[in-house]
């Protein structure tokens, strides 16, 4: 409830200062504005062609079930893989046999490239959900896991022992030493996960079904339509940055005040 | 500043310009010691003032009833710009610089003499560009023919050519030694503004005399202004911003204890102009300036007007630090920002193809962010340096709501279906209230010798409660 509050209260400033974003955001697009001006609109299609493609997409109401079909599939597999890193993460952290025999593990599964796990999802489970869910699951797995491991390992073992010595009931040591900490370490993990399950779920989708974003990708490709390959590039990023600065931004802030305090 | 200060101040002045004065006449020296040049600010400020009525009323003149303007090559609009950005614009850069600079470098005000040079080129740079085109229609009708044409221009228009490069040069000459010698340099801002301003002179009359139309170079002017009013108003407002939260401080605290001092501050945020986004901003403005003039109506320039608005807008978090933004001097300079940034989101929307004049945009910065801005200027630095202290009356708000009025009618009229020449001489109207008030009721001040006993550019400073009680 605290936390809502501070969110609340700290929103209009927060909203304020996207400002400076926005003006990057510019010259990002005033650059992209540059390439098609120079290579023409079969490569490049401006801007304003882009958005007024992506408008139409979504006033004719196009653009919404591909979204919700790719967002549906996105959070399936960011969910389980956030239970299942965070979890399993957590429990390696707590011993050291465990975490050295981990990371070895976790290498491999960071190695492999997505594009070799939805080889073998397509081989499993064909054209169903469930092969965007796994490659995303597999992909944003490791990631979290090791956000998960990290923060358990590197609690402080002084801390620890001085809240031993006032004898601090259990829950207060959760709560006030340990929470804080593992998810000072946790949370980014969990939003770079969600930036990758977003990049690779398009990627499934471009060539394991029939719908969503990454199946729209692959039409326009078909159709060389660059102006609907843009509109649907740019509502990818858009909802990815949307989520993530006006969603976890703000209480990944609010999650790690404490560090700022004290440093 | 001690009377010891002082003197010796006034010794180190004489010892910069010495040996230029054994040739001086009588009447330069008379005239460098009367009040008005006891201070650089007090006759840039003044001409800046009578300039701003001056050209607008020839301005309202031409678009109302068609009365003549003095030729110059491009034709009246160069004209209306040309004056506006390098007579009236760069007199107040010259106002502020010559008065701010020794302050921020703690080196002596500049001489009278100084001044009075800097003023006497800067009137006859005026003269030699409003005359400019009669003599060249003068030299063309002796010479004749094609060739003749071409170097009747170049008679014509080099003496002022000559006179308004000397005198951005003679500005950057003054200051940026003292600029560049201060220990931290922390104002080299300043330094490159004017440079890249002298750049911009150069360049019109460069185009003027190749036959070219200029109007380039004065929006080149008007961008490199806007990173001027930047670096300057986070100057000033450091000092506004931090007064007016000391007095809100102040009212919330009747008694003053440390306990609830310290309260009071954790309450309050200070305010401090952070240069990571002031610098982002002129960056911002200085890649948009560099592409309109590279890529004039491009829409790569409209995303850059864009991202220039947004830059600005970002500027304001330094500024939201609650009620005491709303007092007047914090408020009148928070609306500058405001203007700057609403002027290049207008011009980067009508790169873009939004059915609005791009000169809706440009004028917003120029009426709005500029005018204002040096409104704010002559209200706050000229007032406090010429030893008065700040004017709570209703006519700096008065002025300063007419100047804001008028860029607004003036952008106004670069949207689509609207009644433009009447919006136009509105926004004129209201832009000559806000300089005729400004000029007539701080002139006088500049004119006049100081009367808090202070001497030169000194600030006002306030009379403590038990000195204001005579004994």
């Amino acid at each position: 409830m605290n936390l809502l509050r501070a969110w609340l209260a700290g929103l209009p400033a927060y909203l304020w200062s996207g400002w400076g974003a926005i003006a990057s955001l510019c010259l990002l697009l005033a650059a992209w504005e540059a390439v098609s001006l120079a290579y023409g609109p079969l490569v490049m299609p401006d801007p304003r062609a882009a958005f007024a493609t992506l408008w139409g997409l979504i006033d004719s109401g196009a653009a919404w079930p591909e979204l919700a079909a790719t967002a549906r599939r996105a959070l399936t597999g960011y969910a389980l893989s956030v239970v299942a890193g965070s979890v399993l993460g957590l429990v390696a952290g707590l011993s050291m046999t465990a975490s050295m025999m981990a990371r070895p593990l976790v290498t491999v599964l960071m190695g492999t490239p997505p594009i070799a796990w939805l080889v073998l999802a397509m081989l499993w489970f064909g054209a169903s959900d469930g092969t965007p869910v796994f490659t995303v699951f597999v992909a944003s797995f490791p990631v979290i896991f090791i956000g998960a491991l990290q923060g358990t390992r590197t609690l402080d073992n002084q801390l620890h022992g001085m809240a031993a010595a006032f004898r601090l009931p259990r829950r207060m040591m959760l709560t006030d030493v340990y929470l804080p900490h593992v998810v000072s370490y946790l949370f980014p993990s969990w939003i770079a996960a969600l930036g990758t399950a977003w990049k690779v779920v398009v990627m499934a989708e471009l060539l394991a079904t029939q719908d969503g974003v990454g199946a729209a990708l692959a039409v326009s490709r078909s159709h060389l339509d660059t102006a609907a390959t843009m509109a649907w590039i740019a509502a990818v990023v858009g909802l990815l940055l949307a989520v993530e600065y006006l969603v976890l931004e703000p209480i990944k802030r609010e999650v790690e005040r404490w560090r700022e305090q004290g440093a | 500043m001690s009377m010891g200060d002082r003197t010796m101040n006034a010794g180190r002045g004489a010892v910069t310009g010495k040996g230029a004065g054994n040739a001086q006449s009588g009447w330069s020296v008379r005239l460098a010691a009367r009040p008005l040049f006891m201070c650089g600010f007090r006759p840039f400020f003044l001409l800046t003032a009578l300039h701003a009525v001056l050209v607008l009323l020839a301005w309202g003149g031409f678009l109302g009833f068609g009365l003549a303007l003095p030729a110059v090559a491009g034709g009246p609009f160069v004209w209306h710009a040309h004056e506006l950005m390098f007579g009236f614009g760069l007199a107040a850069v010259a106002g502020f610089v010559l008065t701010a600079v020794p302050e921020f470098t703690a080196t002596p005000a500049f001489a009278p003499r100084v001044v009075l040079r800097l003023v006497l080129l800067w009137l006859a740079a005026r003269a030699a560009f409003w005359l400019s085109g009669g003599l060249a229609a003068v030299a063309e009708s002796w010479l004749g023919g094609e060739e003749g044409q071409a170097v009747a221009r170049w008679i014509g228009h080099l003496p002022a050519a000559l006179l308004e490069i000397g005198f951005a040069c003679a500005l950057l000459a003054a200051v940026a030694p003292r600029l560049w010698r201060d220990p931290e340099r922390r104002h080299l801002g300043f330094q490159w503004g004017l440079a890249a301003m002298a750049m911009a002179v150069a360049g019109f009359h460069l185009d003027v005399l190749r036959g070219e139309y200029p109007m380039r170079w004065v929006l080149v002017g008007l961008g490199v202004m806007m990173t001027l009013v930047v670096v300057a108003m986070s100057r000033i407002s450091m000092r506004v911003m931090n007064d007016a939260l000391d007095a809100a401080r102040a009212r919330r605290l009747p008694a003053h204890t440390l306990r609830r001092d310290e309260e009071a501050e954790l309450e309050l945020p200070s305010y401090r102009a952070r240069p990571p986004r002031r610098n982002l901003a002129i960056a911002a403005i200085a890649v948009h300036t560099v592409a309109e003039y590279l890529l004039p109506g491009s829409p790569i320039t409209g995303w850059l007007g864009l991202g220039a608005a947004a830059a600005v807008f970002n500027l304001l978090n330094d500024w939201h630090v609650g009620r005491a933004l709303f007092t007047r001097w914090a408020f009148l300079l928070y609306a500058v920002y405001w203007l700057l940034a609403l002027g290049y989101l207008l011009l980067g929307l009508a790169r873009l193809g939004a059915p609005l004049a791009p000169s809706a945009g440009t004028h917003l910065l120029a009426i709005g962010a500029m005018g204002l801005s040096i409104l704010a200027v002559l209200c706050i630095a000229g007032r406090t340096h010429a030893g008065y202290p700040l004017d709570e009356r209703p006519r700096v708000g008065a002025a300063a709501v007419s100047i804001v009025l008028a860029a607004l009618l003036r952008a106004a009229a670069g949207l689509p279906d609207m009644p433009a020449s009447a919006l136009q001489l509105l926004a004129t109207l209201a832009w000559i209230t806000a300089f005729a008030l400004a000029a007539w009721r701080l002139g006088v001040l500049f004119v006049a010798a100081r009367v808090d006993g202070g001497a030169g550019c000194e600030e006002y400073h306030a009379p403590r409660a038990a000195e204001a009680v005579p004994p």
